[in-house]
């Protein structure tokens, strides 16, 4: 077989396999052979053999910049432009694939229409990236219900801690009113604590959602003063245990409304104060300031303990702290209380004060002007 | 008429196409069909009264199963790195991408664009970690290639960042 004979056989199998071969040429990509039926679809102008390649395909001219580097570097070199889509004259896309190669010192240029072999690919890469969205869409639940799940064992120990502590107290306590009024608070933690259980029994999944899904929560109003109430004598055992007094700051408590869940509300004021309780010094107080800002209820409640290390301040809130360091007891009702305050739009924060002692601050949209 | 090349990064299914598709043809899908290889797309806009016929590259997302081509990025005036705000670990991969790119191709103008901005309540981006990369000199634009909000801002304010440099 002479080698015409070889390189017009050699030219035959590629228009089978529907690849267009273009040598370059004085300057110019010309098409080597009968241009394929498809390069017609995109570059209607190539249908003469000796055609040359239009240069309108931004994908191409950007390809021949490397494919110019191969052929200079001659030998074994190839380059692969990697797939792309070129449109139709007529709206359709067709895949494509270039490649730059040398053969006998000739520059080549080799456009395929990318077929079958390619399309199982994108079904296998389409495959694996939701597969790997979905994962992380899975953990990001997972995280989200532990720190619900510690939430309410943490709502149950308060409980219990209440019972706890009042049946101390009882014991200690001589006056009838006050033995009275500490009966009344265990029994009263005792039901919450049940109320708690079923909670976890049935109500999980409708916590989960309430707290996620804004539906429930963006109708959602609660006066600032049954919620401060709450949360008042939910810690009440726990100061009294310590000595240390609550003192209330801020005028018309009971004409503010917040647009937050009750129920949540009251933990996240529970929460605070009882950090707040943790670095008070035995003996001293805890205060608590709200007031109206520009349609939004600020709430500030502040200790006289030591500050917190820098450290711990910058992670107090964030999710990475679960992500990363593993759960941090500490830090999840913490973060139960800012997914809680930003599903509503609100914000947190805390700030160390100079003169020592920790603040952490709540800032709610009323109803009225949701932020 | 000034004509830009810019690119979509980001990882994958974070919204890049549809963003695109958004911006050039105002169609939007639910259905996620990821993209293998590169679909360049052309729209002209309007910045400060001049027009800027954008190239829009719309690459593959980066992901340990094909990694970012920068012989891809030449040639770039600037670029959309994009994150999906209800997946933070997307925003860690687009900062890692982005030092990629500027090793590549030098510091050229990008926006982070924050994108499903209309599901917020799976939200996930705190906005700590935005504050902080507003303080590094990144700008960010919350977007939703669902229902529009800040997609054509985002595009408008990269083309005026690249015809007008700072
Ligand atoms: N709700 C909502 N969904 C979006 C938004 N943008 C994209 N999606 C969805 O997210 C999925 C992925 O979107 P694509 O545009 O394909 O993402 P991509 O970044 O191009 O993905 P790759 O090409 O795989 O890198 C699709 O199901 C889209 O419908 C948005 O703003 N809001
Ligand atoms: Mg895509």
């Amino acid at each position: 077989m002479s080698k015409l004979e070889r390189d017009s056989r050699a030219g035959a199998v590629l228009e089978v396999l529907g690849i267009a071969v273009f040598v370059h040429a004085s300057g110019a990509l010309r098409i080597s052979g009968q241009p394929p039926d498809w390069l017609r679809l995109i570059w209607p102008t190539v249908t003469e053999p000796d055609a040359t390649l239009p240069g309108s395909s931004a994908f191409l001219e950007n390809f021949l910049i490397d494919a110019r580097e191969c052929w200079t570097a001659g030998g074994e070199k190839r380059a692969r432009s990697g797939p792309w889509v070129e449109q139709t004259a007529d709206g359709n896309e067709l895949s494509l694939e270039a490649t730059a190669l040398t053969i006998g010192g000739q520059a080549i240029l080799l456009l395929e229409r990318l077929g079958e072999v390619f399309e199982a690919k994108k079904s296998m890469l389409q495959k694996a990236r939701e597969t790997v969205i979905a994962y992380q869409r899975l953990n990001s639940e997972m995280q989200k219900k532990e720190i619900l799940l510690h939430c309410i064992s943490e709502e149950m120990n308060a409980a219990l801690a209440n019972v706890i502590t009042s049946l101390r107290l009882i014991e200690l306590e001589k006056d009838p009113t006050r033995i009275g009024q500490l009966l009344r608070l265990a029994s009263r933690a005792t039901e919450e604590q049940q109320t708690l259980i079923n909670k976890v029994l049935n109500v999980f999944a409708a916590e989960l959602e309430g707290l996620r899904g804004r539906d429930g929560t963006a109708m959602a109003q609660t006066q600032l003063g049954d919620a401060v109430r709450a949360a008042e004598e939910n810690v009440a055992p726990q100061f009294a245990d310590k000595g240390v007094r609550l003192r209330l700051a801020g005028s018309g408590l009971d004409e503010m409304r917040v647009a937050m869940d009750s129920t949540h509300l009251t933990r996240v004021l529970s929460t605070l104060l009882e950090n707040a309780l943790q670095s008070a010094p035995a003996g001293d107080e805890v205060r608590l300031n709200f007031a109206e800002e520009s349609g939004a209820i600020l709430i500030r409640i502040s200790d006289n303990g030591p500050s917190f290390p820098p450290d711990i301040c910058a992670n107090l809130f964030s999710r990475a702290a679960t992500a990363a360091s593993g759960p941090q007891a500490s830090h999840l009702p913490l973060q139960f209380c800012r997914i809680a305050v930003e599903n509503c739009d609100g914000e947190i924060g805390y700030e160390s004060r100079h003169e020592g002692g920790n603040t952490f601050w709540v800032m709610l949209p009323t109803p009225a002007a949701p932020k | 008429m000034i004509q830009k090349k810019i690119c979509m990064i980001g990882a994958s299914g974070v919204g890049k196409t549809s963003l695109i598709s958004k911006f050039v043809h105002s169609m939007f899908s639910d259905k996620y069909l990821t993209t293998v290889g590169v679909k360049i797309d052309k729209k002209t806009v309007a910045v400060d009264g001049a027009e800027v016929m954008l190239m829009i590259w719309d690459l593959e997302g980066d992901d340990d199963y094909q990694r970012l081509q920068t012989s891809y990025l030449r040639g770039s005036s600037g670029y959309l790195l994009v994150a999906d705000g209800t997946r933070q670990i997307t925003l860690d991969q687009a900062i890692e991408i982005q030092g990629r790119v500027t090793a590549a191709i030098g510091p050229v103008p990008f926006l982070l664009a924050l994108n499903k901005a209309d599901l917020v309540s799976q939200w996930e981006i705190d906005q700590s970690r935005v504050d902080d990369l507003t303080a590094r000199g990144w700008k960010s634009f919350k977007t939703s290639a669902k229902e529009g909000a800040g997609v054509e801002e985002a595009f408008v304010e990269l083309s005026r960042q690249m015809i007008q440099p700072p």
